[in-house]
């Protein structure tokens, strides 16, 4: 299995496939780390959701603590002015 | 709400988590030992069981409300938990919640035997467990026992109270049907746990209360001096006996200490154990299990943040917190003083 992924990425390499266009593997690379963000805020989300049905005061904290794995999008934003 | 989908233990950790908040600590049992019914029963409605109370209250008064509330309480947290949880979580949390079913199975069969009122009985059932409301209400309609292992045919309790009911009317003793009910929860608890690291240290907090629960049997057993064998009543899925053994251990009273004071319980029991052997009074040892269960629960809650060992954590806690408060209140109802209440009290 990991072998025929190399052969893949040989392949798409060689062609001169889309991963080797700088701007295609940063849109990747922000795509990715939304994913992952996402991913974490699921988390974080459902459990601020649920601190807040006990006590409306934990709103501000539960808010600001889904929206902090966000960072990790706008970190990865930088990587397409670098390119 | 239901076993399908993936589970969501987030969720229901930071309910449990912010719920745990608003137990009792030290300082409020020490408040409420010094506290006369009425007083205790004042003190609750300014806490988490302002709702029980106030609906209780112009019914029920004294000892009772207290009781009746402190039950309704658990029966609608409980059901809340289950309420939340998705998913195999949810079937993780029925598995130790059944025993409410259980009890409530008891509770009727017992009401009925005795021809107790329905409303008596509806009173001490503890709605907590994964039976409807239909079905706890088909339960108390019934009017013969034979009638309640009808209701029950199709849960888990039907085949194993279908075979107790023969012995049932042999002898006419409830002892075969409450120990099939028991069985068929205990024998449920344990069994098809499937899932990763979390749900081991759950399984392994299981096994220790088997364990406990056999021991606890065994010491009984052993105490009375009674002609029963003691492999009828052993409890399948806990690690420290086996049938064989704990047959053997429960007509020696010292070989039994001695075996349980060498296992891996024995750091926790230990001081239990000497007080077993010195006063001869299985009260302490009783409570030290309770303690060492709870204290197991407490450690359980820190070690998977996001699994579900906080949310049995906290069901331990409020179970515990529920009969604490119940002996507070009996204990001022008996006339004992503050101290010796303090003393019957379970706290980490």
């Amino acid at each position: 299995m990991l072998e025929a992924t190399n052969e893949l990425g040989n392949v798409a390499l060689q062609a001169g496939g889309t991963l080797t266009d700088p701007s295609a593997a940063a849109a990747l690379a922000v795509g990715l780390a939304a994913l992952g963000a996402g991913y974490a805020e699921r988390g974080i989300g459902s459990a601020a959701v649920g601190a807040m049905a006990e006590d409306d005061d934990l709103f501000v904290n539960g808010l600001i603590l889904t929206v902090l794995p966000e960072t990790i999008v706008i970190l990865a934003l930088v990587v397409v002015f670098i390119v | 709400m239901s076993a399908v989908g993936s589970s969501n233990p987030e969720y229901v950790v930071a309910r449990v988590r912010a719920r745990r908040g608003s137990l009792y600590g030290d300082e409020e049992y020490r408040k409420l030992t010094r506290m006369g019914p009425a007083e205790i029963a004042r003190f609750m409605e300014e806490s988490s069981y302002a709702d029980e109370i106030n609906a209780l209250g112009s019914r029920h008064g004294g000892v009772d409300l207290i009781e009746y509330a402190l039950n309704r309480n658990l029966a609608s947290q409980f059901d809340a938990i289950l309420d939340w949880s998705e998913g195999s979580l949810y079937g993780l949390i029925a598995r130790y919640l059944r025993k409410f079913d259980a009890w409530n199975v008891k509770t009727v069969i017992r009401g009925v035997y005795t021809d107790a009122d329905q409303s008596a009985v509806e009173s001490d059932l503890i709605r907590a467990g994964e039976f409807d409301d239909r079905r706890i209400r088909r339960l108390l309609e019934a009017d013969s026992i034979d009638a309640v292992v009808e209701v029950l045919e199709d849960t888990i309790y039907g085949d194993p109270l279908q075979a107790a009911y023969a012995e049932y009317e042999e002898t006419g003793v409830l002892v075969p049907l409450e120990n099939a009910v028991d069985r068929a929860f205990y024998e449920r608890l344990l069994s098809g746990l499937g899932g990763g690291e979390p749900t081991r240290q759950y399984e392994a907090f299981l096994k220790a209360e088997v364990d406990f629960r056999n021991a606890t049997n065994a010491l009984r057993l052993a105490r009375s001096g009674a002609d029963i064998d003691p492999a009828a009543y052993f409890i399948e899925g806990g690690e420290l006996f086996t049938r064989g053994s704990l047959a053997r251990l429960a007509r020696n009273l010292d070989e039994l200490v001695e075996y349980i004071a060498d296992s891996q319980y024995g750091d926790e029991l230990g001081p239990a154990l000497r007080e077993l052997e010195e006063a001869d009074s299985l009260i302490a040892f009783e409570h030290a299990t309770d303690a060492a269960l709870l204290a197991y629960g407490d450690r359980l809650g820190t070690i998977h943040p996001v699994s579900i060992t906080p949310i049995i954590s906290y069901i331990l806690a409020k179970e515990r917190e529920v009969e604490n408060i119940r002996a507070i209140a009996r204990g001022k109802e008996a006339g004992l003083s503050a101290d010796e209440i303090e003393s019957e009290l379970v706290i980490t």
